[in-house]
């Protein structure tokens, strides 16, 4: 599988995702039952390293892409995984532009209050799974 | 709103503070998050509106949450110098090492040791990423603001519930509180939002 595929592959997954492991079930369809380019192992050991290592967990994309194509899909994955981020750089003029109207105001304001929630309920999720694998030890 | 130009990190300083918070952790970016708030606050480079604003757009950024904060680091301080660099340091180091381990197939998980020490990090991790909740929601707790703040969190807590994805959770709170009945904004509690309205 060449490397640009790779690349526009993964990014539609990243770019449809809202987490980092949130482009799990669209790899697994285009990589896994598509053109099965990897294996559904291959694609949990993704998922294991990208949880054991340091930083995003949507870092396992860069897993994908190099069992998909080597090194070459390694750096796609990577891109793949960075190139989203950069659709936060016109989101934060617009809030910039609008952020004194109240009502655009009030509307951020009930999206931090919900991102909160969020958090707490993640926060909550990684606890629980790590007291899990403590008791599962 | 948002000052256009304001006094920050050096670049330098930028780089290294997001290389170090957002590569130092197990548990996702979010506990990155929390790293880089904790730093950048301390040192009054941001404050809480700003880093609940950057939460926020955060969320509503495809792909990993992290990376969408650190490009508002670093867009705010260096502009687009500033937002790729702090892009490419907190993406890169993580994905060397899972490029490392994915080729070197290690199985990093058959060691006890390795287990606990994974499940203490992620433990660890969860109790910062609750922490970071309550950051977010403490300036909210004033009054004008609090029946607002838990009728937003019931509904929020009620989408999750049934299913929603974060997103929809996000619009569902945005729709809730800009038809609010809207008030001269005073949420900040002990850090005043205007602050920022320079």
């Amino acid at each position: 599988m060449n490397a640009a595929l790779i690349y526009l592959l993964l990014l539609k997954a990243t770019m449809t995702s809202f987490a980092g492991m949130g482009s799990l079930p669209q790899i697994r369809q285009d990589f896994v039952e598509t053109r099965g380019a990897i294996s559904d192992q291959q694609l949990s050991q993704a998922v294991l390293v990208g949880r054991a290592t340091i930083g995003p967990m949507g870092a396992y994309v860069v897993a994908v892409g190099y069992f998909a194509g080597g090194w070459q899909g390694a750096v796609a994955g990577w891109l793949a995984m960075s190139t989203p981020a950069l659709v936060a750089i016109p989101l934060l003029t617009l809030i910039q532009r609008w952020l004194h109207l109240p009502r655009i105001r009030a509307a951020v304001d009930g999206v931090i209050i919900a991102s909160a929630v969020l958090l707490l309920g993640s926060g909550v999720t990684l606890a629980i799974d790590a007291i899990q694998q403590l008791r599962a030890l | 709103m948002l000052p256009g130009r304001v006094e920050g990190p050096s670049l330098r300083e930028l780089v290294s503070s997001v290389a170090y918070d957002a590569n130092r952790t197990v548990g996702g970016g979010l506990v990155s998050i929390e790293l880089l708030r904790r730093r950048f606050t301390a040192r009054g480079w941001i404050d809480s509106l700003l880093h609940g604003v950057f939460i926020a757009i955060s969320r509503f950024t495809p792909g990993t949450v992290v990376l969408a904060y650190c490009v508002m680091l670093g867009l705010r301080f260096h502009r687009w110098r500033g937002a790729l660099l702090a892009l490419t340091v907190a993406s890169l180091p993580a994905s060397l090492i899972v490029f490392a381990l994915a080729a070197t197939l290690a199985r990093i998980d058959r060691y006890a040791a390795v287990r606990v020490m994974l499940a203490v990090g992620i433990l660890v991790a969860g109790g910062l990423v609750v922490g970071s909740a309550w950051h977010l929601i403490r300036p909210y707790l004033t009054r004008d603001f609090r029946i607002r703040m838990i009728v937003i969190a019931v509904v929020a807590v009620a989408l999750i519930i049934v299913g929603a994805t974060p997103v929809r959770v996000l619009l569902v709170a945005a729709v809730v509180s800009s038809a609010w009945p809207v008030r001269q904004p005073r949420a900040s509690g002990r850090e005043s939002r205007g602050r920022t309205d320079s």
